[in-house]
């Protein structure tokens, strides 16, 4: 009896407790979006971003021309609200809606004239996007016409990475911004981004903070539907243990980084985890050009490592098997990439072709960012790239960097091997063949040869690139089958795995989706 | 006469050896456990490669499996029995931390004896180094040191040299100082010794017990300054098994408890060891600090 009474006792104490708690902890009002996230911001100057967090910022702020639908592959009017293509892929004409920036004054040709200039003037990390624009101008207050130097299907989907969004030139103009040619030296509105905005998307910069939050405000005189939130903040929470525990406390409605292996351990009823495939890939690269290792590191060598790893089983060891193999550096579901069959495992192949290359008792060093990314650990994942080489017998020794350490190592040839990963900024492929493509002159190219292009260079892969841009639908695709094949002979990027991705929210919240362009349309999202 | 002469020079022995239990006798029960923990360590280093434990460095079951009979303390994210990379994480930790304790006592002390003795130019160089270094602290100027000279357990070592020598450089200083002042080494600077033989054989023998008590407790902070270095990256390199490095792989799995569970126990038992052994090692050699 007196054990029940106790008991009781408790029940009501419970209670109590309860009562006291019971409404979530909610630490910001209903009107607030909180997201969790570790930010990667490097800017926040259209022209001058390129991460991740500057993609959904980007695209919050910001409106481009033409943007990516749900289905992540058509293109659907934004700020333009027609376009015309010419025959040739050289010149693209679009016609802009009403839109008004959230300084009132609208949105006019010249605006979009001055931003697309200024992407590609500024030299700043995204402005590749914009390499052989050879002229934007403004036929009239609506029309805006860009051609090109050479055909490219692509520029359609370029225009629509949020780095290219809009900016109202006339305020950008009296903060220090200039579009000229010489845009890289002239302009001085860095800064002055970091702490304002001049888009005409339905939010605006209230404040940044580095590695701390980042607050945007509704952007109250939008021109279409009001903004659903009166602000929205992204608060800095490093890993994905603690961002799932915001999430869970209902200190944040969006994590936005946490791993399948945290998912798994979320136990909240109140928390919605979905696992959708990405777009994301990480990767080991190999450089030959780097200290000693031209001899080495040869054609047959890279084949036969790339045959060592064991790629059923980095999927489950990185990811939990939360993700997908990955046959050619461009991710599946682009365009080109059906046809294309990842690599297997073949240990007794790897051996026999290691002996005939002469490649024996093989000592290798990788450099890589100790970091985790989309989910995989590359501490991790290299230490299974390490046991699977040392299966074929080449003994790999790791070094993981920091990411200053990292990139002066990279440049200076100091390891044959990294790894690393990619997002892609639109949808489309060339974007992988602009930047994977072992041609001549392209960034991974002169990553992999540094000096001695000689050495990586694929002769085939230049001729079909320019192909591909001048062509559109399945001869496109057709293309890129076959530089994703020429790219897997060249060995030198071995994507590992392509990470799925949880999209971890409060029930409270809808509209979370993953965008290939824009990471996460905040405009979409709303409390229910 | 000849019978009693070795009975004379045979008594020392006997006579050390029943010194060392009466002083055991009296060194606390909390000391005794200290010392036997760190004698466990000391053997696994030594013989763990004999163990019949599994490879530390293979995959011999799922990843991430929760303790069981099979693997005591579960595996990891490779599929590594836990229980076998915390033991073999011994074979880093430990010898790193008697490493770095031998080699800044010795730096320190030397640097500190000259500095005490002989004073004037000696001292002021000495010691403003020393007021440099200690004027960082230690984890910050660790860091800095193993992120100049890149990852790897041997530049972590090179990194708490530096960081720890100042401090046995004081001590043995403040000593030295104390004890130079005494009459016999008055005596002996009369008689007409050299500044060197008297600092050998009449100063430094009295100014070891600090130093040494000092160094007990240090071991068990230079294992943690290695595991917090490795923890951060910039100690150990994957794959071996430090602890530093397997906690940090843990923490990034929190619900995973096991992981980080063996090798945190693993330096807080050697950490609480040092400390008991060196407090009682102060209470039984060291009366006036106790």
């Amino acid at each position: 009896m007196m054990q029940r009474k106790f008991k009781h006792g408790l029940t009501v104490i419970a209670l109590a407790g309860t009562a006291l708690f019971a409404p979530p902890a909610q630490a910001q009002g209903s009107d607030t979006l909180v997201i969790a996230r570790s930010m990667d911001v490097n800017s926040l100057d259209p022209a001058r971003a390129f991460c991740d967090t500057c993609q959904f910022y980007l695209t919050a702020v910001y409106e481009t021309l033409v943007t990516l639908s749900a289905d992540n592959e058509t293109l659907v009017p934004n700020l333009a609200e027609s376009w015309e293509v010419n025959a040739d892929f050289t010149e693209f004409t679009f016609h802009l809606k009403d839109a008004t920036f959230a300084d009132g004054s609208p949105v006019e040709a010249s605006d979009v004239v001055w931003s697309i200039l200024r992407l590609k003037n500024l030299k700043g990390s995204p402005s590749f996007l914009m390499d052989g624009l050879v002229s934007a101008e403004a036929t009239d207050a609506k029309t805006v016409v860009f051609k090109l130097d050479a055909p490219s299907s692509e520029f359609l989907n370029k225009i629509s990475a949020s780095y290219a969004g809009v900016v109202n030139a006339e305020l950008a103009e009296a903060n220090g911004a200039t579009a000229g040619d010489d845009a890289a030296e002239t302009d001085k509105a860095e800064p002055w981004f970091l702490a304002n905005s001049a888009g005409s998307g339905p939010y605006k910069l209230a404040s940044y903070a580095p590695d701390a939050e980042l607050r945007m405000a509704g952007n109250t005189d939008y021109y279409g539907d009001a903004p659903k939130f009166s602000e929205i903040v992204v608060t800095q929470i490093q890993d994905a243990v603690s961002q799932a525990q915001a999430l869970e406390t209902g200190q944040a409605d969006i994590a936005m980084q946490i791993d399948p292996d945290t998912a798994r351990s979320i136990r909240s009823q109140d928390v919605v985890t979905e696992i959708v495939p990405s777009y994301n890939f990480v990767y080991i690269g190999f450089i030959p050009g780097a200290k000693g290792m031209a001899d080495v590191i040869t054609p047959e060598v890279r084949q036969a490592l790339a045959l060592a790893i064991d790629y059923d089983g980095m999927l489950d060891f990185t990811v939990g098997g939360n993700g997908k193999k990955q046959a050619a550096p461009i991710p599946n579901g682009f365009p080109g990439t059906a046809g294309l069959i990842p690599r297997e495992q073949d240990v007794a192949k790897a051996k026999e072709m290691l002996e005939a290359a002469g490649a024996t008792n093989l000592k290798l060093v990788a450099g890589y960012p100790n970091d985790n990314v989309y989910g995989v650990d590359f501490n991790i994942m290299m230490q299974k790239v390490q046991q699977d080489f040392a299966a074929v017998g080449v003994e790999l020794e790791l070094k993981p960097l920091t990411w200053a350490v990292w990139r002066d190592e990279l440049g200076s040839g100091e390891w044959p091997i990294t790894a690393i990963y990619y997002a892609p900024d639109y949808y489309g492929s060339a974007q992988y063949v602009q930047y994977f493509g072992m041609i001549e002159g392209f960034p991974w190219a002169g990553r992999a040869g540094l000096g001695h292009p000689e050495l990586v260079v694929n002769p085939a892969e230049a001729g079909l690139y320019q192909q591909a841009l001048a062509s559109s639908g399945e001869d496109a695709e057709m293309l890129y089958t076959q530089l994703g094949e020429e790219m897997m002979k060249d060995a030198i990027i071995l994507p590992l795995v392509s990470p799925n991705l949880v999209l971890a929210y409060r029930s409270d919240i809808e509209g979370v989706r993953y965008s290939a362009c824009c990471n996460l349309p905040l405009a979409e999202i709303s409390r229910k | 006469m000849a019978d009693i002469t070795p009975a004379v020079t045979a008594a020392p022995a006997p006579r050390r050896g029943r010194q060392l239990r009466r002083l055991s006798r009296r060194l606390p029960l909390t000391a005794k456990i200290g010392a036997a923990i760190l004698l466990f360590w000391i053997l696994t280093v030594l013989t763990v490669q004999f163990w019949p434990l599994a490879d530390p460095l293979a995959m011999v079951g799922r990843r991430l499996q929760p303790p069981s009979a099979a693997h005591w303390l579960g595996t990891d994210a490779l599929g590594r029995d836990v229980f076998s990379r915390t033991l073999h994480g011994s074979i880093w930790s430990i010898p790193i931390a008697i490493v770095v304790v031998a080699c800044a006592v010795s730096i320190g002390s030397f640097l500190g004896a000259i500095s005490g003795f002989f004073g004037g130019w000696w001292d002021t160089i000495i010691m403003r180094l020393v007021d440099v270094t200690v004027a960082f602290p230690p984890i910050l100027l660790a860091m800095a040191v193993a992120a100049m000279l890149g990852p790897g357990l041997a530049n972590a070592s090179i990194a708490m040299v530096i960081v720890w020598w100042p401090i046995y450089a004081r001590l043995m200083r403040a000593q030295v100082l104390e004890v130079k002042e005494r009459e016999h080494v008055e005596a002996a600077v009369a008689g007409g010794a050299g500044g060197l033989r008297v600092l050998r054989v009449h100063v430094l023998p009295l100014c070891w017990t600090p130093t040494l008590i000092n160094a007990t407790m240090d071991f068990g902070q230079v294992v943690l300054l290695a595991a917090s270095l490795s923890f951060i990256g910039l100690g150990a390199t994957p794959p071996s098994p430090e602890w530093g490095s397997m906690i940090s792989e843990g923490a990034t799995r929190f619900y995973d408890w096991w992981i980080a569970f063996g090798p945190g126990m693993a330096i807080l038992s050697v950490v609480l060891a040092t400390s008991f052994l060196g407090d009682g090692l102060r209470d039984l050699f060291d009366r006036r600090s106790a």
